[in-house]
Formats: structure tokens, C-alpha cells, sequence
């Protein structure tokens, strides 16, 4: 993808006075802008010319935004963020797992926020697969609901979690860095070292492996990062 | 005796009638007691005393085989007796009179007592077996019906036995049926289901032709007439203790036999429906009154959620208006007022948010989505937020490496509040002390956060993390009074604990949150 480029966002909320703040926010930030006030002109929009990121507002009038996400997610593939005043403990952002990439609660805070779009924008090339990954007989990864069937038993994920398998589903085999996978998994990097991602992988392998300790699938690789392999074995 | 015997062995009919065994007198009901050919074998036809064990072959009443029992035990002997002598007195010969006569004296009295002990024991027989069953349906045991033949006393005796043993069973097994529809009365059904089955049940329990259950005053409902050859008027009130409920009416068979009994067996279904009428009524009332408080706190929750959301779309612009501002140039990004605003939208923020996560926790749509954070980190900011610049902190992290497992942003909330309490409660000038320890057995990160303020009161203790609490010294202070509250359970969500620390000396008040912990980790 054409680095050079401004990458284009779809701001899509019913509060006009946030369109605007919000607008000039990311403009600064040197994305291009385009917004919409409710479900029917985003799809207006949509049909203009596809942006990069959708940036959505959940309860928004006429279109529920739940419904407007997946029209947008079975036309085209694009990535979304959700923004609502919903947080992830309703029992509504269980449903967003399916449509959207990532969600950010209102208030905002504008750095988290720009680190948020900035990571579902690096992972466009590494998108969540919509469909399960066999990795061998006992293990299978779902990643677009955020679960995984280890020998038969379903298992749910993090969204961390998931992040991470993404990154990793990604470079089926390859080694990928564990600065890459910080980068993937956590928005705030200030915050979150290397030890996040060892205790995470450490914490992963015991929902995901059969034997945590003779791990067949995620495999370390010393000093530099970590694979994930499919495996024949039974593990 | 009108009913034809079913008895094997006057279905039998080259036997002739078989004499009771005179040695198995305690058995007279016994179906198969042994019987033999009559043993005085007096040639005469005269019919041979009764009594095989159930029922005759040939129709003779007791009266005339006692008659002829008595007149075989006497007259035989007599008989047989007087043809001795007077063959005695034929052959004349003296040398055999006398023997001849002591023998056939000897002989005669033999003869009668076995035939009296026979007759006796044969005569007896029915009336064993009526006393019998007399103690049984006495004993409240089933007994079969006794078959005699005849019309005299002891047939009638027998017939008035069944009678009344047919009664009782009849009763009871009114009485059970009786006990099971009580017992299939469900109060969660309703009033009106209720009442159209126990009219069904009063039907099939006491094989009425029809019946209604009225729930009116019974003195409204006119006593019908009891006119011989019609539908017999039956009726008892419905009762639940003291109070009257309705009353239950029908009609019985005109043919139909109705008691005391009957009639006290009616009163105790009525009111056992009375009883279950009015647990009906009360669990209809609880139902409803339960549906009304659950559309109350549905609706309660959706104005929270409603408010919620419309207090957060203003923040969200003003928040977001400030940081621009703020951004834009160097002099306005150290203006205080505007520092200040954003604060104070902050601060909103989570108050609202509090009050949303109340919400969620009641409706137990909680659902924590746990990752690995550093806690001390998460404090520290947590700190900054909270813009307390005159009040001291400390942070010491005796948990270094370790991660605690938890959901951010609940995370974040528990912290907030208690560090808003350490000082709010504090004191201005007093000092906040935060410290991390880690418990490698269990596992465990605890963080204790301690203010120097006057401590908790004991009454206050005890209520502290109930909702809408607030210390009585505070009972003004600003806060939604829900931030124990909220933070023990989000704590819990996430397999965590919040107590309050003693009392001690010298130092205000003191929670130690704990959580599930990661020690440090090594790649790999």
C-alpha cells in the first residue's frame, strides 16, 4: 500500500459538534476526513469511495449502528472502529466482536484513540481471517469470534489475545518479533513491555495447548520472538 | 347372597359337600383346608353337615343346617342305639346282651360326640369367618365380601358386614384419590385453572354428576331440596382457615348412599381446595407484584443507561473541544482553567460511568475481558488523573515483574474511586500510600491503599460497601456514594477481592484490593 498517501477515514456519529472537533483532531493528525451523520449517509459516502477505516458511533438514529456495520462489513471488507458509549462490558459488545475491529469508549481520550486507528491500520495487511484456521487435530482457531477449539472444547480468547493469533495466524510459520507482537497487541506501548508479551503467550499456551509445557504450536524463539506452526501432533 | 359363588370347588360338582376339617378349626377361610368324605358315614341321605370354606355348593341356610346338624347328632346315635336293643332282646341270649349293650352304649356315645364335635366345628365356621373379617375392616384392612346362603340371621349379619366393608373401602379409596388431587394442586396455575379442577376432581373423587365451585358468600347460594328418586343436593363450604372462600355445590346418583362420612370426607376437600385457593391468590399476588418490580428496575436501568449516554455525547464534545484548544497553542496548553475543565470532565465521566456499571452488575451483564498489566504503572496514572497536586503519594512496588491479570478498564475505575476516597477522606494535607505485594503461593497481587485521615467509624464499617453508602461524617460530600460498592464487585468479576484493613493507630483508612497475579515472566 502507498505509504505516501493520507490514509482516509469514515467518521460516522449523530453528534454534529463532535464530527466537527473530532474531524479537525485527526485532519491535524494528517488523515483525510470525510463524516456522516447517520447510517444512510455514510452508505451515501460508501458508494462515493471507500475509505480506509470507518470510525462508528453505535446508537445512532435511523440505521442502528450495529445493523450499518454489517452492511458495511458484507459489501466490502473494511476495517472499523467502533465508538460508543457502550463499553465492552454491555452485553451488546459481545455482537461488535463479529463487525468490528476494535472499540473505543466514549469519552475518548484523543492519544488513545489515534493509537487505536494507528494499530488497526498497521494489521490492514494481517486482517483477522472470517474464516477457522486447522492448526492440527486439537486445535482450531476462530479467530474472527474470538475463540479457539482446543480438542474439542471451545476455549473464548482476549481480545488481546486474539490480537496476537492474528498477528501471528498472519506469518503462518514465520518467526514474528516480539516488539511486532507488542506493537499488535497493546495501543499504548508506553505502557506495555516485552514481559506483557511473554506472561501473554505464557497465559495463551496454557488455554491453547494441550501440554503447555512441550508447546506444539506456539513455539519460542529465543531472543528474537515467537511462531505459530500448525502441528500433525497430538501435542 | 345373591351373587353367584366363584368358589373352586362348587365348581366341582361330582365332589359331595366336604365337612371343615374339625382339626383345622383356625382356618376357616383357608380356600383349599382339606376336606374328607364323611367319616360317621351314616347311611341315611340326611345332608351332611356344611361348610366347605368359602360359600355352599347347595343352597342351605346356617338355620337348617344347625337344625340338621343337631338332629344327625342326636338321633343317629338314638337310633342305632334302640336297634341294639332290640336285637338284644331278639336273640334273648344273656351271655351276649350285656357286652353286646355296653359296646353298642360305648358305640352310640362315640358316635354322637364325633358327630357333635363335627357339626359343631362346621357350624361354627361361618361365624369364625365373620368375626374374622369384622376385625379386619376394624383394623381398617380390606376384606372380601363373605358369601352365605340363606336369608336368616347369620346371612344378613354377613350381608350387613360386606355392606359396610364396601363402604369403607369406597371411602378410601376416596380418600386417596382425594389426597392426590390435593397434592397435584400447583398455586403457580392460577385461581380459575385451580377452581375447574377441583370441580373436576369433586366429580371423579366423589362420582358426583355435576359440580360447581362458586367463590361467592355461601349464604348467596340457596339450599336445594332433597326430593327422593331426583339427583341428590350436596354442598360444603370453602374454607381457608377462618375465612369463607365460596362454596362447592353438585348432585349425587339418587341410588347413590351418602353418610356423615361422606359428607365429612366432602368438608375436608373443600376446604384443602379452600387452602389451595387461597395460596393461588397469594402467589397470583407475589407473581404480579414481582412483574410490576421488574418492569420498575427494567425501567430503571434504561433511564440510567438513556441519561447515561446523553450526559456522555456533551462530555465527549467538551472533552474532546478542550484537548483541541489545549493542543492549538502553547499559551492556552498551560492555562489552569482549561486544565481544570478537562478535569472536571473527567471526573463526570466516571461518576456516570459508576453509576452504568451499577447498572450492569445488577443485570449481571458484566463480563470482565481480562489482560496482563502492570499494576504499578496503572496506579500511577491512575494518580495523575486524579490531579491532587498538594496531596502527598507514595508508591512502593514490592511486586516488581509481575503482571496482574484483570480487565483495564475496570481495573482503572477501582483505582480511581479509592484514590478519590484516599483524598477526598484524607485530609488536604495529608498523604496517600499506595503499596504492591505479591503472594508467590496463591498467586496474588495485593495492593493496599492507605490514607491519614480520621479512619473509619465502627457503625460505618459495617455498612461500608453497601450501596448508596457514604461515611455518616461525609453524609454531604459530593460522589454518587457508590464507589465500594461498585469496586468490590467489579473486583470480584474479575476473580479479585476489596476488604478494609483494621483500624490502626496513627493512620487513617486502609483497602487492600487483590487480584490474580503473573510473576514476572522470562520469554519462552
Amino acid at each position: 500500500m502507498d505509504q505516501h498517501r493520507p490514509r482516509r477515514i469514515l467518521l460516522v456519529d449523530d453528534d454534529q459538534s463532535l464530527l466537527v472537533v473530532l474531524s479537525e483532531q485527526l485532519s491535524d493528525d494528517g488523515y483525510e476526513v470525510a463524516t456522516a451523520r447517520d447510517g444512510q449517509e455514510a452508505l451515501r459516502r460508501l458508494e462515493a469511495g471507500w475509505p480506509d477505516l470507518i470510525l462508528l458511533d453505535l446508537m445512532m438514529p435511523r440505521v442502528d449502528g450495529l445493523a450499518l456495520a454489517r452492511q458495511i462489513k458484507a459489501d466490502a471488507d473494511l476495517p472499523i472502529i467502533v465508538l460508543s458509549a457502550i463499553d465492552t462490558a454491555d452485553s451488546k459488545a459481545r455482537l461488535l466482536d463479529e463487525v468490528a475491529e476494535d472499540y473505543v469508549a466514549k469519552p475518548y481520550h484523543y492519544p488513545e484513540l489515534r493509537a487505536r486507528i494507528q494499530r488497526v491500520l498497521l494489521r490492514l495487511g494481517d486482517r483477522i481471517p472470517r474464516q477457522s484456521l486447522v492448526l492440527g487435530p486439537n486445535l482450531t482457531l476462530d479467530l474472527y469470534r474470538r475463540a479457539a477449539t482446543v480438542c474439542g472444547t471451545e476455549v473464548q480468547l482476549t481480545p488481546t489475545e486474539s490480537r496476537l493469533l492474528g498477528a501471528l495466524a498472519a506469518n503462518l510459520g514465520e518467526i514474528v518479533a516480539t516488539e511486532t507482537l507488542l506493537a499488535r497487541g497493546w495501543a499504548d506501548t508506553e505502557e506495555a513491555g516485552p514481559s506483557y508479551v511473554w506472561v501473554s503467550m505464557r497465559r495463551l499456551r496454557q488455554k491453547i495447548e494441550v501440554d503447555p509445557d512441550r508447546p506444539v504450536h506456539v513455539l519460542t524463539v529465543r531472543g528474537v520472538g515467537y511462531r505459530l506452526v500448525a502441528s500433525r501432533e497430538d501435542g | 347372597m345373591a351373587e353367584p359363588t366363584t368358589d373352586p370347588d362348587a365348581a366341582d360338582p361330582p365332589r359331595t359337600p366336604a365337612l371343615e376339617a374339625p382339626d383345622a378349626p383356625d382356618a376357616p377361610e383357608a380356600p383349599d383346608a382339606p376336606s374328607f368324605e364323611p367319616e360317621p358315614a351314616p347311611a341315611s341321605p340326611a345332608p351332611a353337615p356344611p361348610a366347605p370354606p368359602r360359600g355352599y355348593g347347595i343352597g342351605l341356610s346356617f338355620r337348617v343346617l344347625l337344625t340338621a346338624g343337631l338332629i344327625v347328632a342326636a338321633v343317629l346315635p338314638l337310633a342305632a342305639f334302640g336297634g341294639i336293643v332290640v336285637a338284644a332282646r331278639l336273640y334273648s341270649d344273656s351271655r351276649i346282651v350285656g357286652p353286646l349293650l355296653i359296646a353298642s352304649i360305648v358305640a352310640a356315645a362315640f358316635f354322637g360326640l364325633l358327630a357333635a364335635a363335627v357339626a359343631v366345628a362346621a357350624l361354627t365356621a361361618p361365624l369364625r369367618r365373620i368375626t374374622t373379617a369384622v376385625e379386619r375392616v376394624a383394623a381398617g384392612e380390606p376384606s372380601p365380601p363373605i358369601h352365605l346362603t340363606g336369608d336368616d340371621e347369620l346371612a344378613r349379619l354377613a350381608e350387613s358386614h360386606n355392606r359396610i366393608a364396601a363402604e369403607a373401602a369406597r371411602r378410601n379409596r376416596e380418600l386417596g384419590a382425594l389426597l392426590e388431587a390435593i397434592a397435584g394442586y400447583n398455586p403457580a396455575g392460577g385461581v380459575e385453572a385451580l377452581n375447574s379442577r377441583a370441580e373436576s376432581d369433586a366429580c371423579a373423587i366423589f362420582s358426583l354428576i355435576d359440580c360447581r365451585l362458586r367463590l361467592v358468600d355461601p349464604a348467596t347460594v340457596p339450599t336445594e331440596e332433597d326430593i327422593p328418586g331426583d339427583p341428590r343436593p350436596m354442598r360444603a363450604d370453602v374454607r381457608a382457615g377462618s375465612d369463607t372462600l365460596g362454596v362447592l355445590t353438585g348432585h349425587l346418583p339418587a341410588t347413590r348412599a351418602w353418610e356423615r362420612a361422606d359428607q365429612d370426607l366432602l368438608d375436608l376437600f373443600a376446604s384443602e381446595v379452600g387452602v389451595a385457593l387461597r395460596n393461588a391468590e397469594l402467589f397470583g399476588q407475589i407473581e404480579s407484584q414481582n412483574a410490576r418490580l421488574l418492569e420498575l428496575d427494567a425501567a430503571k436501568d434504561e433511564f440510567l443507561r438513556g441519561i447515561s449516554h446523553n450526559l456522555q455525547t456533551p462530555l465527549t464534545s467538551i472533552r474532546a473541544y478542550v484537548d483541541q484548544l489545549r493542543a492549538s497553542s502553547d499559551k492556552a496548553g498551560r492555562d489552569r482553567r482549561l486544565q481544570i475543565v478537562a478535569e472536571q470532565a473527567d471526573r463526570l465521566t466516571r461518576l456516570v460511568r459508576q453509576l452504568l456499571t451499577v447498572t450492569r452488575l445488577e443485570a449481571g451483564v458484566l463480563r470482565p475481558d481480562v489482560e496482563v498489566i502492570a499494576v504499578g504503572l496503572r496506579v500511577r496514572r491512575a494518580w495523575e488523573a486524579l490531579n491532587a497536586g498538594d496531596v502527598a503519594f507514595e508508591l512502593r512496588d514490592e511486586a516488581r515483574g509481575w503482571l496482574a491479570v484483570a480487565d483495564p478498564d475496570q481495573l482503572d475505575q477501582v483505582l480511581w474511586a479509592l484514590l478519590d476516597n484516599a483524598v477526598k477522606y484524607g485530609g488536604r494535607d495529608g498523604k496517600v500510600e499506595v503499596e504492591i505485594r505479591s503472594d508467590d503461593a496463591s498467586g496474588r497481587l495485593h495492593v493496599t491503599i492507605a490514607d491519614h485521615g480520621p479512619g473509619i467509624s465502627d457503625p460505618d464499617r459495617a455498612r461500608l460497601f453497601a450501596r448508596f453508602t457514604r461515611g455518616a461524617a461525609q453524609a454531604s460530600g459530593d460522589g454518587t456514594g457508590l464507589g465500594l460498592y461498585v469496586s468490590r464487585q467489579l473486583l470480584r468479576t474479575m476473580g479479585g477481592e476489596l476488604r478494609l484493613e483494621p483500624a490502626r493507630e496513627g493512620l487513617g483508612a486502609a483497602f487492600t484490593l487483590s487480584l490474580p497475579g503473573e510473576p514476572p515472566g522470562d520469554e519462552g
